[in-house]
């Protein structure tokens, strides 16, 4: 086993490659006990297209957080509406006020749903928040689950690395739609009388998603871990007597926090989408509010209400656009080896 | 009949009917196209005397392939004649691939529906009680093979539909298990093996048929096809004959997927001077089930090549507008002979208030817009169990005016009965794998909240067809539920269709649960009635059960839209199945 030749560790001295300073000068005061991700996150903070991204990011994070504040600052809420109150039904089900067909409609911003006159902000407001829940409790499972394998089968090795590298191999085999596909109505054929459904359908989707995201990482840290171990601040801690639960957390563990931010910044676009995916398949939270479903809905209207369809789907872009560039822009900052 | 798969019975699901023309009337100065309105049904008429060969359809040419998309539609999963109770499947069949003893032939100049004979030589004759039919066999009829068909293949099918256990979504189910000699005793040629039967005898070319008990509409039943031949012994072995079964039609089959495709080309061994009302025109016909709505309305719109020689069976109304635009007449509406209902239970909800107080608590118009459909065009308001058009059908209102969605006399009728708002409470199930059964759902819940009744947990998801769960009565979900539905489309347009299937204690349909000794008598004495009484007597049994008892909410009136390619000849509807006039399409060449 070789050991890398630039471990994290040493990242602050192959960064920036600063100027050689006058060590009693201002400026080597600033530079002095700059940890590596402080570095990390000073160059991130100077990437413009890491900043507008995490702007974005924020923005939805914000929606999310503040779904109800912004519907009841719009005066819109998800309720169901009697259809005939809002739709036209001489007009294949299209709004009575508003987009397509008239202006802009000052109750209801972003139009409302043909055919069943849903609120579209409100669902979108609501979409959001289910998306980037979903997706961010998916990514703390799943990271966790990831991060705690890979350092048990990385440092202990011999069987335990076996039993866990076996598991880590089998799950990705299996082939997550088809999973996901049997999963969904299973559940749902066994909860379908409880009154807490809705909340079993995410809880679901949750365990289904995390449950194949974790591989990746768990794999990433397990090597990681195999060329750390034989280092020598390890042999020392060893050495020195320390148990090993306290080798993994406070020897390791610090030095994978770059393998897993980064990880973790590109799981959770893929899980935003997966549960976009999902709904469009009509899996996934059916009896809850997503932007897949609308999306699959509002498909069918792609001609004659495409502001329908675009609202969820610019949602959708966004987002995951703005979280995997924000993802790559963390990886570079954290990686000298792959900077621009 | 049903549809193969209503899925969305409380919402939206396709069925199936009968007669009409569809309205396309010229008020050319409406910008939303020319303006429909939904269409009742035209009565079938008979014609006994009708000989081959089929008059030609004006301005017909043979060859070509025509295309039919069924989007939303799975089709059969069987061929077999005998298994044969769908929409679909039976319009396809029965047109083009096998033959029965009677069938339908469209009158082209009133568009509705006329019953002539079709391998027998005419529409049957029957003894003074209707206990005992003849029909006469034409011996010039030949399967695919090439062989004669003989009366005693025609036998040994109608002996087939006494088997319900080995067909038991075939219609015999219902008919020759009710009507024909030993009913209920003889258990049909495969379950009672060895067993013989003496309801069926074959003297000549002249097979008689003896009855359990009256039935007047023999001739209307023989227009099913498993009321046709089969051949004998092995070769109609179930399920196998399903697959691969012998053609008598003008085509045969070519290949056979179910729920995806079925292929049919010339078969040249059916004679255009031994079928009264079939046409060979198209060299092809390729059926494809299980399309995407969206997808196939593109394509329809599209006029392509591909498009033009194609139809489809069904139109998004998202599309509606433009399709009503610019087809014109290439939009065709047909309507359905068919009712769908809201079942209370009859045992859980005893009060006939409540069961009232349901009828105008149901979002009639949300419930349609929300699962797809055209208010007032495809759906309208309904008022008895027989359907519009039906022969007896009385304009009678249950509730003294048609339900309409009123939640104050809702709750009215709530408190008469002693409940409070909220109080009463309903369990029912949705489809959940339809978006738009979900969405109706969504509405009726509101709609019964507002009207004073609370839906327990909004309804249960449910994963498969809701008639798996409301037709099984060990089913521990189905005994939850006070709430069903169902949707219901006549036969032949005969109360007798319609009432005992859906009333009648323990029939398979009789989603409520709803039994009355005095009703049921009332439906057996209606067949012993001469016959030109009993279309008034069943017209006026629904007055009666609706208004006396009102076990089940009808609660629309269905119209189904076909789309017909730019280059397909005289496309029109087939009123007698609710389908396409698959009998009379050409390939305009």
């Amino acid at each position: 086993m070789t050991a890398q030749t630039a471990g994290p560790e040493t990242l602050g001295h192959l960064s920036d490659e600063p100027p050689p300073v006058d060590p009693n000068s201002k400026k080597a005061e600033a530079i002095t006990g700059k940890s590596p991700l402080r570095i990390a996150f000073g160059r991130l903070a100077r990437d413009k297209i890491a900043v507008v991204c995490a702007a974005v990011v924020l923005f939805f994070v914000l929606v999310a957080i503040f779904a109800g504040v912004i519907c009841s600052i719009f005066n819109v809420d998800t309720e169901t509406v009697l259809a005939t109150t809002r739709v036209n039904m001489l007009n294949g089900g299209l709004p009575k006020e508003g987009p397509p067909l008239h202006g802009f409609d000052p109750a209801h911003p972003f139009g409302v749903a043909p055919n069943t006159g849903n609120d579209n902000l409100a669902f979108w407001v609501y979409g959001c928040r289910t998306s980037l829940l979903i997706a961010s409790i998916a990514t703390l499972f799943a990271s966790v689950l990831g991060v705690i394998l890979g350092l048990l089968a990385g440092f202990l090795g011999g069987p335990v690395d076996k039993v866990i590298s076996f598991f880590t191999d089998f799950f990705l085999t299996v082939p997550f739609l088809l999973a996901a596909l049997t999963l969904a109505p299973i559940v749902a054929e066994r909860f379908s009388t409880s009154p807490n459904y809705p909340r079993i359908q995410l809880i679901d989707l949750i365990v289904v998603l995390s449950m194949f995201g974790w591989m990746g990482i768990a794999r990433l840290i397990r090597g990681e871990v195999l060329s750390l171990r034989e280092r020598e601040f390890i042999q020392a801690a060893r050495v020195l007597g320390m148990p090993t639960s306290r080798i993994l957390v406070k020897e390791l563990l610090p030095n994978l926090v770059a393998p897993i931010v980064v990880s973790v910044s590109l799981m959770l676009p893929a899980f935003v989408a997966a549960e976009a995916g999902l709904a469009y398949l009509g899996i996934g939270v059916t009896s809850g509010i997503s932007w897949g479903q609308t999306i699959n809905t509002a498909s069918n209207f792609f001609e004659t209400y495409p502001l329908f369809l675009w609202e969820p789907l610019i949602g959708i872009v966004a987002l995951v656009l703005a979280l995997n560039l924000l993802g790559d822009a963390i990886r570079d900052a954290l990686d000298p080896k792959t900077r621009r | 009949m049903r549809r193969n798969k209503p899925l969305a019975v409380l919402a939206g699901a396709a069925l199936f009917g009968l007669a009409a023309c569809g309205g396309s009337g010229s008020n050319g100065n409406d910008p939303g196209g020319p303006g429909r309105t939904f269409s009742g049904a035209d009565a079938i008429a008979k014609d006994p005397q009708r000989t081959a060969p089929a008059a030609d359809v004006d301005g017909a040419t043979a060859g070509g392939t025509i295309t039919v998309y069924l989007p939303g539609d799975p089709g059969p999963d069987s061929l077999d004649p005998t298994e044969g109770w769908s929409v679909t499947g039976n319009s396809i069949q029965q047109a083009l691939t096998s033959r029965s003893l009677t069938q339908y032939a469209r009158d082209p100049k009133t568009g509705s529906m006329v019953l002539v004979p079709d391998l027998a030589t005419d529409l049957g004759s029957h003894n003074d009680d209707y206990t005992e039919w003849t029909f006469t066999l034409r011996d010039d009829a030949k399967w695919q093979d090439g062989s004669t068909i003989t009366p005693e293949q025609v036998a040994w099918g109608i002996t087939r539909s006494m088997d319900s256990d080995t067909f038991p979504g075939g219609p015999g189910t219902e008919y020759s298990q009710t009507y024909f000699k030993d009913a209920g005793k003889y258990k049909g040629p495969y379950t009672d093996k060895g067993k013989t039967w003496d309801g069926v005898s074959v003297d000549g070319q002249d097979i008689t048929i003896k009855m359990a008990k009256p039935f007047p509409d023999m001739d209307y039943w023989g227009a099913f096809m498993a009321m046709g031949p089969a051949p004998l012994g092995k070769a109609s072995d179930p399920p196998d004959y399903g697959q691969k079964i012998m053609s008598n039609g003008p085509y045969l089959v070519e290949s056979f997927r179910p729920n995806e495709e079925l292929v049919l080309v010339k078969n040249d061994q059916w004679d255009p001077n031994s079928d009264p009302a079939r046409h060979q025109y198209a060299d092809k016909w390729i059926f494809k089930f299980n399309q995407d709505t969206a997808k196939v309305d593109q394509i329809m719109l599209s006029d392509n090549t591909e498009s033009q020689t194609a139809l489809s069976t069904r139109l998004g109304s998202n599309n509606y507008q433009r399709a009503n635009t610019e087809l014109g007449d290439r939009l065709f509406q047909q309507s359905a002979q068919c009712t769908s209902f809201l079942s209370p239970d009859y045992t859980k909800i005893t009060d006939i208030n409540v069961r009232k107080a349901l009828a105008y608590a149901y979002p009639y118009e949300d419930m349609w817009l929300a699962t797809g459909e055209v208010p007032g065009v495809t759906r309208v308001p309904a008022n008895s169990i027989m359907p519009p058009g039906m022969a007896g059908k009385k304009e009678f209102f249950a509730d003294g005016d048609q339900f309409k969605y009123d939640p104050e006399k809702s709750k009215a009728l709530l408190k008469e009965a002693g409940y409070e708002p909220g109080q009463y409470k309903i369990s029912m199930i949705y489809y959940e794998a339809d978006p738009l059964a979900v969405a109706g759902q969504k509405q009726l819940v509101k709609g019964f909240q507002e009207a004073g009744f609370t839906v327990v947990n909004g309804g249960y998801p449910v994963q498969d067809s809701p008639y798996n769960i409301w037709l099984n009565p060990d089913d521990p979900l189905n005994k939850k539920l006070n709430l069903r539905g169902v949707n219901w489309c006549s036969d032949w347009p005969s109360g007798l269709t319609m009432i005992p299937p859906l009333t009648k204690t323990g029939a398979a349909y009789n989603t409520a649960q709803f039994s009355e000794p005095a009703i049921d008598e009332k439906m057996n004495s209606i067949t012993s009635l001469p016959q030109d009484q009993q279309a008034d007597a069943w017209g006026a049994l629904d007055e009666e059960i609706e208004t006396k008892y009102f076990p089940i909410i009808p609660t629309a009136f269905r119209n189904d839209l076909f789309v017909f390619g730019s280059k397909i000849g005289n496309g029109v509807g087939d009123g007698a199945l609710g389908a396409p006039d698959y009998k009379d399409l050409f390939v305009v060449q």
